[in-house]
């Protein structure tokens, strides 16, 4: 775990960092992100679905452009030098797309091509990388019949194919079982403290946030409205859990109102 | 509303309509030619309303979860099947109206009794919607089987796109009238008429032609009307029950398996491939975006499909070498249109795959283009050597020239194909892009066939400007992959 992040080397940096979309720009899925990722730590951004999380990945992995602002990844310009940026980073789509009729193995082949990996090099560390998530008895079966699970666990593999120093994981564990998100969960630990890697983890699902995280922001309509550690979270919105902090800083519904619908539809 | 339509198209518009072609139409019912044809045309009409609903069970997506839906509701599955035939019924209903109709409109100047009529139009209906109820029953069948696992997902959109196939084969056996000689000729071994007379609607047939020869004088043909009219009847009663009776097994969500497919090492054309993309990076982008698209048996289907046709044009309108070389060129469109949309059919995420690595984009666009070609090339090779072989064409310098400047042609109308779809980029096959993609493409490629050759009657620029085409249009294609968001 990272503590005394004062004194590390910025990785991720965002200035005025936005995306607007529509019309005159009315939608803006992230409105001037400031942020900062030190190296080495496992950062953890937060907020509830369509608050920007998913847009502020995009943006740091130069898939999309900024509408304004900017931002550094290890030292590269998010716009002046997007190859640099895509070669030092991996990412794990919250949606993302498999060629469903290549096998694992193959899959992987597939993702380290794309990423220039030697060919040499490259046949060891999926071998590698299949048996750590244990997918290494089904490498030759085609992903159509994988699970969800095994579809994550291949994706996550293939966002470490190009060995990056900069994991993006998105939504990680959402669509895993308890045994293959524990799994996940030890492996980001794993890469965080032994492998050295920087992680940016976007979630809603606050428990592992919490257990993994070094730090936190919570975005919420496109705005980072809080940075720092579970407890200054926590202490910054005067309450006792992170989840009680996390409702009141992205207001939350009233009790009251969640079974209001039934006064209006009682049968008679 | 459809009863008034009909009672008007039947008695006065149609009757109107085809009193001029009396005289004619006498002619036709007394000759030899009129069960025949018949026959073909309600056969056609049962064909296409039983393949409509089964084709289109198998192409769709999402079919099980609708399943699911229903199954968890209240409601008993054959009142499911029942309500999605009478729901489609209404439509469907307007190709019975039109089939009475026609029969009834060229028949009725005959002097047909009003019993005869009502026969006519009642066989009519029964073929139709009959013919409807099968599809209906099959597609329900389909649907829940074929469509419960993502190989049978596959193997249906296969099958969705070879239905079409024996449907154009009889379309175009009538076009040239083959099928009619065939039907005809007395020496002919008997196999195509018996097997026609087993359809219903080859009972309707011999009912309305013998009605035809016998106006007024359903005596005369008493026994033929009452077998045929009875069977039709006894038929539909047993297909409606069965139907249902298959409705529990149609409707089921059962676990289904349809086992694991697992690959081996790369065969020495995946290997040849990769050599040809240089052997390391691009090779391997190569290799794998050819398995995925290989692996498809419905992208295999399209070249079973287009060997099909060009097999069954060959034997219908196609007389002489260069009838056949046109063809090619013609195929080469098909093609085209069968790449519409392909490189992008995967959904914007699998796109984002590319556009997350450096350099992705090109390397995306040059490895689907390849693919595309790897594609046209070898089926074109096989056109202009089926024509070779069925005209007994030498391997001569013409011939090979003639052959590259197709090859090249059909190549260069494959990169328009790519282009569009990259400049348009659509996610599936159901999308306003798709549609705008699919038709930009047959309206390019045959612009640039019809202005040079008819237009410009500069026949060579033909296949300078479907490439030019390309490329500026696979240049537009990159800005816009580019920067899309």
């Amino acid at each position: 775990m990272v503590n005394g992040v004062d004194n590390m080397n910025s990785l991720i940096e965002t200035k005025s960092l936005s995306k607007y979309y529509g019309k005159g720009n009315e939608i803006k899925a992230v409105d001037g992100l400031d942020l900062t990722v030190y190296e080495g730590e496992t950062f953890g951004l937060l907020g509830p679905n369509g608050a920007g999380k998913t847009t502020v990945v995009r943006l740091l992995n130069c898939i999309i452009k900024p509408s304004g602002g900017t931002a550094s990844v290890k030292g590269y310009d998010i716009l002046d030098e997007p190859d640099d940026v895509k070669r030092v980073t991996g990412m794990l789509a919250e949606s993302p797309g498999l060629y469903e009729k290549l096998s694992g193995y193959e899959f992987l082949e597939f993702m380290g091509a794309l990423y220039d990996v030697h060919g040499d090099i490259l046949a060891g560390r999926i071998d590698e990388l299949l048996k750590l998530f244990d997918l290494d008895d089904r490498r030759d079966h085609l992903i159509e019949g994988y699970s969800s699970g095994m579809k994550q666990k291949l994706l996550l593999a293939a966002a470490l194919i190009h060995d990056p120093p900069i994991v993006f994981l998105d939504e990680p564990t959402s669509t895993l079982d308890p045994r293959a998100a524990h799994m996940v969960k030890e492996l980001i630990e794993e890469l965080a403290d032994s492998a050295g890697k920087t992680i940016f983890m976007c979630s809603h699902l606050l428990p592992v946030v919490e257990e993994l995280c070094d730090r936190i922001g919570i975005i919420n309509q496109g705005r980072l409205i809080a940075v720092g550690t579970v407890e200054e979270i926590i202490a910054q919105a005067g309450k006792e859990t992170l989840e009680e902090a996390f409702i009141a800083l992205t207001g939350g519904v009233d009790n009251g109102e969640l079974l209001a619908w039934r006064e209006h539809n009682v049968q008679p | 509303m459809a009863g008034g339509v009909l009672a008007a198209w039947v008695f006065y518009l149609a009757p109107m309509l085809v009193q001029s072609m009396v005289g004619e139409f006498q002619e036709l019912l007394v000759s030899q030619v009129a069960v025949a044809l018949f026959e073909i045309i309600l056969f056609i009409f049962s064909l296409f309303l039983v393949l409509i609903p089964v084709s289109n069970a198998l192409k769709e997506e999402g079919g099980v979860a609708q399943v699911e839906l229903m199954l968890k509701a209240p409601v008993r599955p054959g009142d499911v099947l029942v309500g999605e035939f009478m729901g489609k019924t209404v439509i469907y209903g307007i190709f019975a109206t039109l089939a009475a109709g026609l029969f009834t409109a060229l028949l009725t100047p005959l002097g047909l009794s009003y019993v005869q009529t009502a026969l006519i139009i009642l066989m009519a209906f029964l073929t139709c919607l009959g013919s409807f109820w099968v599809g209906t029953v099959i597609a329900a069948v389909a649907r829940t089987t074929i469509g419960r696992t993502a190989k049978g997902k596959d193997i249906g959109k296969a099958l969705a796109f070879i239905l079409a196939l024996p449907m154009v084969a009889v379309f175009y056996a009538m076009i040239n009238g083959n099928i009619f000689t065939l039907l005809l000729d007395p020496g002919t071994d008997g196999l195509v008429k018996t097997l026609l007379g087993l359809f219903p609607s080859s009972w309707a047939a011999e009912v309305i032609v013998a009605f035809a020869r016998n106006p007024a004088n359903i005596g005369a043909v008493g026994m033929l009307t009452a077998t045929r009219v009875g069977g039709m009847l006894v038929f539909m009663a047993a297909t409606l029950a069965i139907g249902w009776k298959v409705t529990d097994r149609a409707y089921s969500l059962e676990p289904a398996s349809m086992g694991v497919t697992v690959v081996g090492p790369d065969g020495a054309f995946f290997r040849a491939v990769k050599r040809l993309g240089g052997g390391g990076s691009f090779g391997s982008l190569m290799v794998s975006s050819l398995k995925d698209y290989s692996r498809r048996m419905e992208n295999l289907s399209q070249i079973g499909y287009i060997l099909g046709l060009v097999v069954v044009m060959n034997f219908t309108f196609v007389d002489d070498a260069s009838g056949a070389q046109m063809m090619g060129l013609l195929m080469s469109t098909v093609m085209a249109l069968f790449l519409c949309s392909e490189a992008t059919i995967r959904g914007k995420e699998a796109l984002f795959i590319y556009r997350k690595t450096p350099g992705g984009v090109a390397r995306l666009m040059k490895a689907k283009l390849l693919q595309a070609w790897l594609f046209v090339i070898p089926v074109m090779v096989a056109i202009w050597g089926f024509s070779a072989w069925r005209f007994n064409l030498a391997f001569s310098v013409p011939f090979l020239m003639g052959m590259g400047n197709a090859l090249l042609t059909a190549m260069g109308n494959a990169t328009i194909s790519m282009g569009l779809s990259f400049t348009n980029p659509a996610y599936t096959q159901k999308s306003t892009a798709y549609m705008i993609n699919f038709q930009g493409i047959a309206f390019i490629v045959l612009g640039t066939m019809i202005l040079p050759d008819m237009v410009l009657d500069m026949p060579w620029l033909q296949m300078p400007l479907a490439w030019a085409v390309g490329l500026v249009l696979l240049y537009t294609g990159y800005r816009k992959l580019s920067n899309m968001e």
